[in-house]
């Protein structure tokens, strides 16, 4: 019967929606199991109850345009008076609903970020997207193009390279981008000038420099921030005014610069650090990074398509004309990226141990979402690499279901207390 | 005290500094002949004998003369004239290594100015394909053997004595240097002989070659250039050095992004830690480039001297965005 109904009339407010009571129960153990947050973070924690549980709209005339993965350049997007906002969605009830667009191996992610797209009721800033630009980065992915674009979206595909190491995939890549920037005219209906570029470029860059502050207070030991805000924070920029989100992270830095001088500690003083790689977690899917933080680790880096990944490297231009501008762009969105897509996986080995070292990492964990066999096939040799360099790694193949918290906490109880008494022998 | 030092030049603006020292030294190697500076007859550098000022010789044109002998004076007196000279130019090589090349070379420097020129008229630059880079890298080898063998079959008889400093004949520093100091004398053809008037013509031919190829390609005649093939050759004891730490390297390409010469090993290599490569001008904009704290740095006997920051990056990009 439900399906005569006129569609108009199957729209609910969201926050009467599964999903917000989802982004409720979630935002409610990230801000109240644990004591000491930075004050800061209230900028964020808002944010999150504004956009994810109440369905504030935070957009109103701005052209928005969705990404589906970190190989969109934002600053394009900018320069041609679009504001991107990143698609990949975290919800539970969407991975569900989505388990009608995909077998139901696949990985939770794309699943929910189809959900999410087909439902007539969802987050404010997703209501607004009639462009989509996808990379054709993993095989779910790539299939996922033509299913949004069948909901009634207009889907426009970026050619990724699967090799990104030859020239060949750097040729390819810029002619990919160059042509994005074209395209864009049609999708916001203004050019990118050099002016805006440069504009755009610039406005990037200050939120990189931010992240990137943030990113060496982490290095801190004792830890003077959490992990799971740092996932909360880096996840905010998939969707907040950049502007604000600059601003917001900024003040947050200086309020840890305070903590450092104090000498505080946002966890227990000999809390084993963790870097965390693999499948990214996106709100309100934020159940590992808690989980092990409530467990007595604390996560003190990440390489992650939510996070690291999607803000540290910065662009580097030697002319500011147009095409150059661009051609850094692109050379800068493919060459240093450690997405498990591409054929070797050397770059993303070398990033996790310098990491590892950087940080006085003591163990990593690597999350893996069941389906995602990129990130699956790459765990061995992961393993294999940080094994050689004497660093601890816990495989974890999890998705947004939430049946597995049980069996998950005892697993990283377990790694967390071996850390310790690995630290101990070594004393 | 020595971390204030540190800091100022490493979130410096090379820029200014290349560009400010590049002109300095432009006027000592076209005019510190004016001011009785001698530097002798082995620079490193295009330090050009047909400018009326210059303060020294650039070492290739001693060669080509010194070469001109038979076999049997080359292995004899004549070989220890070559071996002297080279003696002395390598002790200026190995100070400096080849940021004679980036810093100190008039040839190299008005190529630069002619790029700014280019940049205020707004057209965009072009690049090699990774084919043609390949293929034409390969050219300056072949220049510095030439300019070996001819002046050897010069000596030999089998050719004319015409053909002498055959390297300087097709050399643009030989024609556009001394427009510096108002002499244009070089810009003629030589009708005297068919040997002079053919090597002239080519000179001039190649003259606006460069000039072209300058407003069209960054560093366009470095790549060609047979003192950097020389330079090379000798570059691994040298007391400067660009050295690169793969472990801290995301192969970002901000470096290869800001390359004047289009070495990719600059950020696809993370083993060598000697990073120079035959192309290289050392001009270091590849550190002044690079987000990683210490994946690119400029050494001097071991110590560092510049190295990149992720503070003094993005000090230099704001800048560059501002005035670009």
């Amino acid at each position: 019967m439900d399906n005569e109904l006129p569609v108009e009339e199957k729209k609910v407010a969201f926050n009467r929606t599964h999903q917000a009571i989802e982004a409720e129960r979630m935002l409610r153990r990230i801000k109240d199991d644990f004591p000491d947050n930075p004050d800061a973070m209230d900028y964020f924690y808002d944010l999150y109850e504004q956009v994810y549980c109440e369905g504030r709209p935070l957009y109103d005339t701005e052209k928005v345009v969705g990404t589906m993965c970190v190989q969109v350049p934002d600053e394009l997007i900018y320069a041609a008076g679009g504001v991107p906002v990143r698609l990949c969605n975290g919800f539970y009830a969407d991975d569900q609903v989505g388990a009608e667009f995909m077998p139901a191996k696949s990985c939770s992610l794309v699943k929910a970020t189809l959900g999410m797209l087909d439902n007539k009721s969802t987050l404010p800033f997703v209501n607004k997207v009639k462009d989509v630009v996808l990379p054709a980065t993993c095989d779910q992915k790539r299939k996922a193009g033509s299913m949004i674009s069948e909901m009634g979206y207009e889907v426009h595909n970026m050619e990724v390279p699967p090799v990104k190491e030859s020239e060949e995939a750097r040729l390819y890549w810029r002619r990919s981008v160059h042509n994005f920037a074209a395209s864009l005219k049609e999708i916001t209906g203004k050019k990118i000038t050099k002016t805006s570029l440069k504009e755009a470029l610039a406005m990037v860059a200050e939120a990189q420099k931010a992240y990137r502050t943030l990113h060496a207070l982490r290095k801190e030991a004792p830890s003077i921030f959490l992990g799971k805000d740092a996932f909360m924070v880096t996840n905010a920029y998939f969707f907040d005014k950049i502007e604000n989100w600059t601003a917001a992270v900024n003040k947050l830095n200086a309020e840890l610069e305070q903590r450092k001088e104090e000498k505080f500690s946002a966890a227990q003083r000999r809390a084993p650090r963790i870097l965390f790689t693999g499948s990214p977690p996106i709100f309100p899917n934020i159940k590992l990074p808690v989980l092990i933080e409530q467990s007595g680790g604390v996560i003190v880096a990440d390489e992650t398509c939510s996070s690291n990944r999607m803000l540290y490297d910065m662009v580097a231009v030697d002319e500011w004309n147009v095409e150059s501008m661009v051609a850094s762009i692109a050379d800068n969105y493919l060459k240093p990226c450690t997405c498990p897509i591409f054929t070797k996986n050397d770059d993303r080995k070398r990033k996790l141990i310098h990491m590892a070292k950087e940080f006085g990492v003591d163990g990593v964990v690597y999350q893996a979402f069941s389906g995602c066999q990129v990130y699956q096939m790459e765990h061995s040799s992961i393993a294999k690499a940080l094994q050689a360099e004497g660093i601890p790694m816990l495989f974890v193949e999890s998705d947004y279901s939430p049946d597995d918290m049980g069996q998950l906490s005892t697993r990283i109880e377990a790694f967390i207390e071996s850390l310790k008494a690995k630290r101990r022998r070594k004393r | 005290m020595l971390k204030t030092v540190k800091d100022f030049v490493n979130h410096g603006d090379l820029r200014r500094f290349r560009f400010w020292l590049q002109l300095l030294l432009f006027i000592l190697f076209i005019y510190g002949g004016y001011a009785a500076i001698q530097l002798g007859d082995n620079l490193p550098t295009f330090s050009c004998t047909y400018v009326d000022g210059k303060p020294g010789t650039c070492f290739l044109v001693p060669l080509q003369h010194r070469m001109v002998t038979t076999p049997e004076k080359l292995f004899s007196y004549a070989g220890m004239a070559i071996l002297t000279g080279l003696f002395y130019f390598t002790l200026w090589f190995l100070v400096f290594n080849k940021a004679w090349c980036g810093y100190a070379c008039p040839l190299g420097t008005i190529q630069d100015w002619i790029t700014a020129l280019r940049k205020k008229l707004g057209f965009q630059y072009v690049t090699y394909s990774w084919e043609q880079f390949k293929k034409l890298k390969k050219i300056k080898y072949a220049l510095l053997l030439l300019l070996i063998f001819i002046p050897m079959g010069i000596g030999s008889g089998i050719f004319s004595h015409d053909m002498g400093v055959p390297f300087c004949m097709i050399c643009p520093a030989r024609t556009i240097l001394p427009i510096f100091s108002g002499d244009f004398s070089q810009l003629t053809i030589d009708f005297s002989s068919k040997t002079k008037m053919i090597m002239t013509s080519l000179g001039m031919l190649i003259t606006g070659i460069f000039l072209v190829g300058a407003f069209v390609k960054k560093r366009f005649f470095c790549f060609f250039c047979p003192m950097s093939a020389l330079h090379y050759l000798l570059s691994k004891p040298a007391l400067l050095k660009l050295k690169k730490d793969g472990s801290k390297c995301t192969k970002c390409g901000d470096c290869y992004s800001v390359c004047d010469m289009q070495i990719k090993d600059i950020a696809d290599d993370v083993e060598s830690r000697n990073i120079l490569r035959d192309d290289c001008i050392m001009c270091f904009k590849c550190v002044s480039a690079c987000p990683e704290e210490g994946a690119l740095e400029v050494d001097f006997m071991g110590q560092p001297i510049f190295e990149a920051t992720v503070q003094g990056y993005i000090k230099r990009m704001q800048k560059g965005n501002k005035s670009g």
